[in-house]
């Protein structure tokens, strides 16, 4: 059932605003898909054109190699959870799932088969009859999750569909919902501004800003080995500072020199991004490869404590585990340790 | 009842609530009051409060009704059923024109929206014998024998800004995904319309079906202009038993149309109720 998505140089303008510039994209069978980024980023809007609902000003959409682009999105069968959910409020729960399965010409007791099976899938195999406004967020989240895989979708779409739950809801609904992804091993494109629930989501993590894709990947390497500040910076909580590079190709950034970067050489300026995570507080009295700074700003969050911590003109965001960090207070002089290893550089 | 209410309500302006909810009560039910009481009136001649209660002008109409003849100019039977078509083709025609309207205009949205609002809203701003002047006129100049639709279109016009604000008011409370989501599991456009949209308008509909029925049904300024001896609805007939001395019977008869108009908008109430209480 499931099929692969491959989108050639799509773009598309509102009157004279550019809001995807040529995107190229591969959606391998089975995977799923993260589209990330800020709002206004044109994730959504790529993923409508993907549905069908927008229409692409140039490009192509390829299913299986077949140009679909002109396929209305009632026959390209495509199962799409919608950011509010759209449940039809007028209908049972058993009459939404079986929607689809009805425009399909199915017979009722077919019908009632998959309706069955998918309660089950989803784990509510009670409430059939229910109506929709009687349900809890969660479960309607689920109803709207089988209804989209009710129809064997060749495409499994959601647009920010977690979004309205709040955060223990949403993070139970997330790994219940990659499971589903894996069982039913469709193709899945799912648009959300969460990096958190991308990161644990995607296959493939899509970021995009501005109508363009920055970069894409597997999670994790993106995580580490981020193409440019903008994804250092969206991705997880990063801190860019500006730094030199000499005719040697000697880097300093922060007081810190770093040998052997293979960077772009010629005395430009560069930019350095810093994992939060990867910067280490301690005793300012230990002198060796450490920097001075002062803390301004402190937060324990239980496991972990993130601190502002102003290193000359740069504020540094600094999340340290609780466990391991000297205890810290607005106003103190603390030594930073960073290690340029695990440091990203990118020209300016 | 009431003292309960206002005693756990309002605090100490419960008397102010309990007076202007007196008085509101008083004022909108008191021509149906008098109306009814005096049709029961034993009197020859209609007068407040009745000395004597009787079925007479009950039995007069009934007499009127049964016995009347078609070939009369002024007839009841005509007259009546003329105003019961009139207000059943406007309805029809004005649900028709607005369902489609109504998501056009919401769905189309911007400044189309604001203007064609306006336009549509322009019947209940002016005034209405210069309203029915102006289609006395346009149907004059076209010298055509319109029928029963010299009275419908005028009608529809009358009643489009309510069936169009009732339709618009359900159809902005539906979110585009949820039409997007029949599209998106199969649905062609219309038959997501008709499976969605529509069933979700239902309330807005009947509310509007309501206004068109009743207004069209006593709507008397424009038609006394658009009148003929052939077609002619009852509230001119009703006038034209009034205007000289007040025939009690036309008393009886707007009980009835009461009676009628009250079951009618219980029966709508129970319909969008019970279409409600799904939410």
């Amino acid at each position: 059932m499931s099929t692969d998505l491959k989108i050639e140089g799509v773009s598309k303008n509102f009157g004279s605003v550019s809001a995807l510039r040529d995107i190229d994209m591969n959606v391998e069978k089975g995977s799923f898909v993260c589209l990330l980024g800020p709002s206004g980023c044109g994730k959504t809007t790529l993923l409508r054109i993907i549905a069908g609902f927008e229409h692409a000003t140039s490009g192509r959409l390829l299913l299986d190699g077949v140009d679909v682009s002109n396929v209305p999105p009632h026959k390209r069968g495509f199962g799409m959870v919608f950011q509010s959910l759209a449940l039809f409020p007028h209908m049972s729960v058993a009459q939404n799932i079986a929607y689809g399965l009805k425009l399909r010409g199915i017979d009722k007791a077919s019908q009632r088969d998959r309706v069955e099976e998918l309660l089950n899938v989803i784990e509510l195999p009670t409430i059939a009859d229910r109506p929709v406004a009687a349900l809890s967020g969660g479960q309607r989240q689920r109803v709207a999750i089988a209804r989209a895989l009710a129809v064997q979708p060749k495409l499994f779409l959601l647009d920010e569909p977690l979004s309205a739950l709040d955060a223990k809801l949403r993070e139970n609904m997330q790994i219940e919902l990659r499971q589903l992804q894996r069982k039913f091993g469709v193709t899945t494109v799912l648009v959300t501004h969460d990096q958190t629930e991308a990161m644990m989501l995607a296959d493939q993590l899509v970021i995009m800003d501005h109508g363009v894709v920055r970069q894409s990947g597997m999670p994790s390497q993106v995580y580490r080995e981020p193409a440019d500040a903008f994804v250092a910076d969206f991705l997880g909580t990063a801190n860019v500072v500006k730094g030199e590079v000499s005719e040697s190709g000697a880097v300093t950034f922060l007081g810190i020199l770093a040998q052997d970067k293979a960077l772009p050489v010629g005395g430009a300026g560069i930019e350095v991004a810093i994992r939060a995570e990867n910067i280490a507080v301690v005793e300012c009295e230990n002198p060796e490869r450490s920097i001075l700074g002062t803390v301004e700003f402190v937060r324990d969050l239980g496991p972990n404590v993130e601190s502002i911590i102003a290193v000359g003109e740069e504020k540094l965001r600094v999340r340290s585990r609780a466990r391991e960090v000297v205890s810290l207070s607005a106003g103190q002089q603390v030594g930073l340790k960073i290690d340029p290893d695990l440091c990203s550089f990118f020209s300016r | 009842m009431f003292s309960s209410l206002f005693s756990t309500r309002g605090g100490s302006y419960s008397f102010v609530i309990f007076f202007l909810t007196t008085l509101g009560l008083l004022i909108s039910a008191l021509p149906v009051i008098v109306v009814t009481l005096m049709s029961f009136s034993a009197a020859e001649t209609a007068a407040f409060p009745p000395a004597e209660y009787s079925f007479r002008w009950y039995e007069a109409l009934w007499a009127q009704l049964s016995s009347d003849e078609s070939s009369s100019a002024h007839s009841l039977g005509d007259a009546m059923f003329t105003s019961v078509l009139v207000a059943a083709l406007v309805m029809l025609i004005a649900t028709f024109v607005c369902v489609p309207l109504a998501y056009a205009l919401v769905r189309g949205g911007g400044r189309v929206r604001a203007g064609m609002e306006l336009l549509f809203t322009l019947p209940l701003v002016f005034p209405l014998v210069i309203l029915g002047i102006a289609f006395l006129l346009i149907a004059e100049s076209l010298a055509l024998d319109l029928g029963i639709w010299r009275l419908v279109i005028p009608h529809v016009a009358l009643v489009l800004p309510f069936v169009l604000r009732n339709c618009m008011s359900a159809m902005n409370g539906i979110d585009i995904e949820i039409e997007e989501a029949a599209i998106s599991l199969g649905a062609s456009w219309p038959r997501a319309f008709l499976d969605v949209v529509v069933p979700l308008m239902k309330p807005g509909i009947l509310a509007g079906l309501i206004f068109a029925l009743i207004i069209s049904f006593n709507e008397f300024t424009i038609t006394f202009f658009m009148y003929t001896i052939d077609v002619s609805t009852l509230p001119i007939w009703m006038y034209s038993r009034t205007v000289s001395s007040l025939d009690p019977a036309v008393l009886s008869l707007s009980v009835g149309i009461i009676l009628v108009d009250v079951v009618m908008i219980l029966i709508i109430d129970k319909i969008i109720a019970g279409r409600a209480s799904l939410f």
